[in-house]
């Protein structure tokens, strides 16, 4: 009746899951009856659960991110932690459930945690950048985002019901067949990541769309952001390549549940297709977190240095020839596996040279700040701190790009510190940056600088503090994902490395009490014009929080950095431009097509884990009907009156003229 | 805020000369073209597929030559379908179809070439097979 | 918090103006609008046009994930494992009617929407009707061809080679059975609420899905059955 599922789920008799769910649980109950008792239901599901609207989905993508940042966080203080007392030692922590920390950090630092973010920041910014009202499909997005929430949601059940996979976050056979691994743990992954791998196609079909055939009128390719260029490559590499990972992973499944011999070590199976496969998927994916990233980083240094981006063309060059490339690099993660010199040497020589695209970049954003007047906000030092790290990081790349350098470098610390340079210092440090830069836009208010400043500073020092040790320990020659160490001469590097740890704790509680003192000075720090940071692209033009329909008129673009040649006009002229006609617009209806989806997926994905096939068979058909009745609706849009349209812009247009007439009073004006 | 306005197209029906259009759309028309584009692509098509089945199964040609002559008409079939039924062209409002495609093609290429070229390396430092089975027990 | 909006761009405007080593810009002269379709300087594309290249670009997407289950079939295509090889496999005759079958709902795919451009509700059906039976009559050989092979022993479990065939063919099959699924549906939604715009756009989804399975399946006959029959 219940297929494999029995008490026996329940992890009794290991404290540290046992307790941080109890503590989950009650959390979330709590939070549950906080929304009940404030009657909060009808707002919440009104204006977020069921929203279509690619600013709210972009924002709840965000907070998912943020969330399970800090439960990968959580797994990563435990495995600095058990390396540091393990010496000569146990540790606090079973092998058996250190693999599964170091699986469940990895899977959801980069699927769970990096992705949302980025995928959040797209959505939120695309369509304001472009001068659009929303994606292309904006009931498709809702679904996508609550898919992926879908796939968090079984992650996070599992470390109270069963166990996850330990076998790393790419579940190498094998060790991940059946024979090896029976139980659930496999499945837990498995499903989890097949499911938000359809969120995440979703809205890399959308944004590829988007950009491509919905811009406002005049914004031709070479008049768009860069981070929309950015927007464009990831989402091309994730429409080219999440399928990948959905065939390979669906193959793991096929082995695993109906004895199939994809990558069985017996009857003609081979493991090693796997690992071809899965990174075939794995570089162009880091590629689409690293490309948004960069994009947000072009926006800062752009604004904060009060010029236009050096080098636009080449900026857009170099990202399409980094989208191209990264689909041709895959065969580093595996050099050793053993495909010769021929092979091992195309793929060393293709991942050199995807290493000049960034290159590249680099320049362009130093030679942005050359002959400008640089701004030292906070988003500057989060780019600031990215361009040297990142710029050590990538260098360590190329490093393990050369074969034989990888040979002895592979698996070991050394890659470990790598990729956390690259990742850390590239996509978090975009994503704290963008968080800081965009949150005025999003929320309406600013944030507090100086614990802002101080996150950046224990983020930066905390990092290198962490990671540099790691390749010191790579060097000497300790491989990665040990849960016992029995070389005394590592110790001192894991405890400093462990100390990182604490500066990069001290920087996330710095990091939510500038969100705490934010929000209760966001009076004082209201955002009044919608333009606090003097930007450049057309975000900047709407108030701050934009309006659900964002523009009430469509701009016409003429040249590129669309806002900032209106600003130029308004100033010179000393006055905006004429009042426009208004007209009714068309929006989207909200719907809840998305969260029931999902919420039945998420019963099929657990079902389907625990083999419980009645139950699988009965979601999947409503998950399937609930999509087929919401075909069926027939009003699916709604008129926005023209007076509300009005109303709303007229109030924009007072604001920036006060802002224009505070400006002439203090005789600033030329 | 802008000096000449300018709003959403307004949904509908109404396509635009200038307008792109996605692969096997076009203005509504009198029904015949599509019958037309339909009656060759199925004429072309069976005439490839009937010669596939009917290589296939003799030795008109060089026999090595045979599946590489497969995978000719195989494509050639594709193209059939991809123009007939598809209708993708070269014109300019078929531009972005065309990329997409190109894009799509040179994944499946890097993919599929990719692993065969990578997995069947995988043999390259290992003992002959000779040896191998030499050494089971 | 003091307002630090304008003032520095009035700076930049007072030092710099536009940029001074002209590093940052286009040649293009500002408001030259660039012609031509494909360059989306007229605005957001119609919803018709959208709904298309979207589900283009999934179909893409839909191919790579086809390309992964070829390339598994190529690399283990020798894989038997002392079990059957590809030539034992094949069968010409039910490979021909299943290749005229799914040929033929392709053309009277084609056939159903041109009904459709011209909104003629009785031929649409018709002609989808046809397209569905059709594609039933190629699952029905390929569901038979499968209870024959596993008759015979030839199960996905046997050996790699098996697997991977199973794989790539059940794969076709499946996006067979679900668009099936989709053509009834679209039947049911064409019965009820007639050429609605969103209908037509289903019905160009349809179209070019269908189309791609029928291209998907080239790639099968020739590639797993033609190719390797020839011992």
């Amino acid at each position: 009746m219940f297929g494999k599922l029995d008490w026996s789920a329940i992890p009794l008799s290991q404290p540290l899951p046992l307790i941080t769910s109890f503590v989950l649980i009650l959390i979330v109950i709590g939070l549950l009856i906080l929304i009940t008792v404030k009657k909060w239901w009808p707002y919440l599901w009104h204006e977020w659960i069921t929203s279509v609207d690619h600013k709210r989905i972009g924002v709840m993508y965000c907070l998912l991110g943020v969330l399970m940042l800090i439960r990968g966080f959580a797994d990563a203080i435990m495995m600095r932690t058990q390396q540091a007392a393990a010496i000569n030692a146990a540790g606090y922590l079973t092998p058996e459930h250190y693999n599964q920390i170091f699986t469940a950090h990895g899977t959801i630092m980069i699927l769970f945690g990096a992705m949302p973010l980025v995928l959040g920041f797209m959505n939120y910014l695309v369509p304001l950048q472009l001068g659009v009202r929303d994606v292309a499909f904006p009931t498709f997005n809702s679904v996508g985002f609550w898919l992926t929430a879908s796939g968090a949601l079984l992650v996070n059940v599992s470390l109270f019901i069963g166990e996850f996979a330990r076998t790393g976050w790419l579940p190498y056979p094998p060790l991940s067949e059946t024979a090896y691994t029976p139980g659930v743990g496999v499945d837990y992954y498995l499903w989890a990541v097949q499911i938000s791998g359809i969120g995440t196609l979703i809205t890399g079909i959308n944004i590829v769309t988007t950009i491509l055939k919905m811009r406002c009128p005049g914004m031709s390719y070479l008049r768009m952001p860069v981070f929309c260029w950015t927007a464009l490559a990831s989402c091309l590499l994730i429409v080219a390549t999440f399928p990948i990972l959905t065939a390979a992973l669906a193959m793991l499944t096929l082995d695993r549940y109906v004895d199939w011999n994809y990558f069985t070590n017996t009857a003609g199976g081979n493991p090693m297709m796997f690992v071809n496969l899965v990174w075939a998927w794995g570089h162009p994916e880091v590629y689409i977190l690293v490309l948004p990233a960069f994009g947000i980083f072009s926006e800062i240094f752009s604004t904060f240095s009060g010029k236009p981006l050096f080098g636009y063309r080449s900026m857009v060059a170099a990202t399409l020839f980094i989208c191209i490339v990264s689909m041709l690099v895959w065969l580093h993660h595996f050099f050793t596996m053993g495909a010769g010199a021929a092979v091992n040497t195309f793929f060393g020589i293709s991942s050199s040279i995807i290493a000049v695209g960034t290159g590249v970049k680099i320049y362009n954003w130093i030679f942005t700040m050359y002959g400008g007047r640089v701004r030292f906000e906070v988003p500057m030092l989060w780019s600031l701190g990215f361009i040297f790290t990142f710029i050590i990081g990538g260098l360590t790349g190329v490093l393990l790009a050369v074969p034989p350098a990888d040979f002895l470098t592979h698996n070991s610390m050394f890659l470990v510190a790598h990729f956390h340079n690259v990742i850390v210092g590239g996509v978090v440090f975009a994503v704290f940056a963008g968080l800081e830069y965009w949150f005025p836009k999003v929320f309406g208010f600013e944030l507090h600088r100086a614990w802002g400043k101080a996150a950046f500073w224990f983020a930066f020092v905390g990092f290198w503090v962490t990671f540099a040790p790691l390749y010191v320990l790579g060097l000497l020659g300790m491989t990665r994902r040990l849960q016992h160490i029995n070389i005394p001469e590592w110790g001192p590097w894991l405890y400093v490395s462990v100390a990182g740890v604490g500066i990069l704790i001290l920087g996330v509680i710095s990091q939510v009490m500038q969100l705490v003192v934010s929000i209760r000075d966001r009076h004082k720090l209201r955002d009044v014009t919608g333009d606090p940071w003097d930007g450049r692209s057309l975000e900047w033009a709407t108030p701050s929080p934009p309006p659900f329909f964002n523009f009430a008129v469509m701009p016409n673009v003429e040249g590129e950095e669309a806002y900032w040649g209106i600003k130029l006009r308004a100033v010179e002229t000393q006055q905006l431009a004429p009042e426009p006609r208004y007209e009714p617009i068309e929006m989207p209806l909200h719907s809840g097509v998305g969260f029931f989806t999902a919420f039945f997926t998420s019963v099929f994905g657990f079902a389907m884990v625990w083999h419980i096939w009645w139950l699988a068979s009965l979601a999947l058909v409503l998950a399937i009907a609930g999509f087929v009745v919401f075909a069926w609706r027939d009003k699916h849009e709604f008129e926005v009156p023209v007076e509300e349209v009005a109303r709303v812009d007229r109030a924009r247009r007072l604001a920036r003229e006060a802002a224009l007439a505070r400006l002439s009073e203090q005789g600033a004006l030329p | 805020m802008s000096t000449s306005e300018s709003d959403s197209r307004l949904p509908g029906d109404v396509m635009d000369e200038m307008e792109d259009h996605a692969p096997g759309d076009e203005p509504p028309e009198e029904g015949s073209h599509w019958v037309r584009n339909a009656n060759y692509g199925l004429g072309f098509s069976i005439l490839l597929t009937v010669s596939a089945f009917l290589l296939a199964g003799s030795n008109i040609i060089y026999e090595p030559a045979i599946p590489v002559a497969l995978i000719v008409l195989a494509i050639a079939q594709m193209g059939v379908h991809l123009v007939f039924f598809l209708h993708i062209t070269t014109g300019p409002d078929n531009t972005n179809n065309v990329l997409a495609l190109a894009f799509g093609v040179l994944v499946v290429f890097v993919v599929v070439i990719g692993s065969v070229w990578i997995m069947s390396h995988l043999h390259e430092n290992m003992s002959p097979m000779e040896q191998l089975m030499e050494m089971q027990p | 918090m003091s307002f630090r909006g304008l003032p520095a761009s009035l700076e930049a405007i007072r030092r710099v103006r536009e940029d001074p080593h002209r590093l940052g810009h286009r040649a293009h002269a500002p408001g030259e609008p660039i012609e031509g379709a494909g360059h989306g300087t007229t605005g957001p594309a119609s919803k018709r046009i959208l709904v298309g290249y979207g589900f283009w670009i999934f179909l893409l997407s839909d191919i790579v994930i086809f390309s992964c289950f070829f390339a598994a079939f190529a690399v283990q295509k020798h894989a038997t494992a002392g079990g059957p090889t590809m030539s034992d496999l094949v069968e010409i005759d039910r490979l021909a009617w299943q290749t005229a079958a799914l040929l033929l709902s392709s053309y009277m795919c084609m056939l159903g929407f041109a009904a459709t451009q011209v909104r003629n509700r009785l031929w649409t059906q018709v002609f989808l009707a046809i397209t569905g039976l059709l594609g039933l009559a190629f699952l029905l050989l390929e569901i038979q061809e499968f209870v024959d092979l596993a008759e015979r022993g030839f199960t996905p479990q046997r050996s790699g080679m098996l697997t991977a065939f199973f794989g790539l063919v059940g794969l076709h099959g499946l996006h067979v059975a679900v668009g099936g699924l989709w053509l009834a549906t679209m039947m049911a939604q064409v019965q009820v609420k007639g050429f609605r715009r969103e209908i037509v756009h289903r019905l160009i989804c349809f179209n070019l899905f269908w189309h791609a399975l029928d291209i998907v399946w080239i790639g099968i006959f020739t590639i797993v059955y033609l190719i390797p029959s020839r011992p």
